[in-house]
């Protein structure tokens, strides 16, 4: 099985909005995204509304069609109770992908963690 | 390295096959060898586990043997694991195999093959995949929210030059894509809409 490590650290604010970063190392491809997927299913479940996601996207080698059709699915879910999804720090190969099935029309993103974590909180 | 890695996937009994170029195992007299097309075959087992070998073969292979840039080597890795996705997923169950082959005209074209054995739950013959392509596409021309179904009509289709779908005689389905080398094109870090695009039905 192809190697993927996901982590989340809370962003600490002085104002109320809940704020993880999201980093993933490795790559994501059909031998492991299901399962990697259900632990970003499970925050996002049970943060409540108004959780923001940034995708910290600096160790990420490679992401099939199925974990984009996550990231869109995160998006909406995000979205719809009121936060926001970005991704930050991403190589050129892996925004390209995003780029051609037009995900980057809906997600943006960010050359840096901090210019995200701005225009999140 | 990933010569050595298909080797070793052959020698750990996973029924892996690597055919040398062709032409080496069939030397002839030839004026330009630069232009001779270069055939590279791989057997799978059918099983994702492997596709991170694929993707990691298709990504040097392209870099160093095609002439196309880093770029369209990581666009090619996304392609080969697209379609060898598709023929485990549907083409060919467990314990069968899934064929991909490498056809690189140096400096011209890099052509990529993927056959499976039609045995899967779900396969679709050729007809059935060009009008689901062709309803795929349809369907992404908006704002697309779908889990599943970006795979051919955005990554395959939108780059490569040529799409193919065709029935292997006596079961299973061979998808061929092609790719030509355009220097200016390839020069430029540009996203989607290659309006060269052509779909052979």
């Amino acid at each position: 099985m192809t190697q993927a490590t996901i982590t989340f650290e809370d962003v600490r604010s002085d104002s109320d909005k809940k704020v993880k970063i999201v980093k993933i190392v490795g790559q994501l491809d059909e031998s492991n995204v299901d399962e990697e997927a259900k632990k970003i299913y499970a925050v996002i479940e049970g943060a409540g509304s108004g959780l923001s996601l940034i995708f910290d996207f600096s160790d990420l080698e490679y992401m099939n069609s199925k974990s984009i059709g996550y990231l869109t699915d995160w998006y909406s879910k995000v979205s719809s109770s009121g936060g926001k999804l970005v991704v930050a720090q991403a190589k050129s190969n892996i925004v390209d992908i995003l780029q051609v099935v037009g995900l980057t029309q809906l997600v943006t993103t960010y050359p840096s963690v901090e210019e995200a974590k701005l225009a999140v909180m | 390295m990933i010569y050595n890695q298909i080797r070793n996937m052959i020698a750990s009994g996973n029924q892996s096959q690597v055919q040398v170029p062709q032409a080496q195992q069939q030397p002839e007299p030839v004026q330009d060898s630069t232009k001779e097309p270069v055939k590279i075959t791989i057997i799978l087992p059918t099983n994702a586990y492997f596709l991170s070998g694929i993707r990691d073969f298709t990504l040097t292979m392209t870099k160093n043997m095609t002439g196309f840039s880093e770029q369209w080597a990581y666009r090619f890795q996304s392609v080969v694991d697209e379609l060898c996705n598709n023929a485990i997923e549907h083409g060919s169950e467990k314990g069968q195999n899934v064929t991909i082959s490498f056809v690189n005209i140096p400096d011209d074209s890099l052509e990529v093959i993927v056959e499976d054995s039609g045995t899967g739950a779900s396969k679709y013959t050729a007809a059935q995949m060009n009008n689901l392509v062709k309803e795929r596409i349809s369907m992404m021309q908006g704002q697309y929210l779908g889990l599943r179904g970006r795979g051919l009509p955005k990554i395959v289709a939108e780059w490569t030059d040529e799409l193919l779908f065709e029935d292997i005689e006596g079961g299973g389905l061979r998808v061929r894509v092609k790719k030509y080398l355009r220097s200016k094109e390839d020069a430029v870090l540009s996203s989607s809409g290659d309006p060269t695009h052509v779909m052979l039905t």
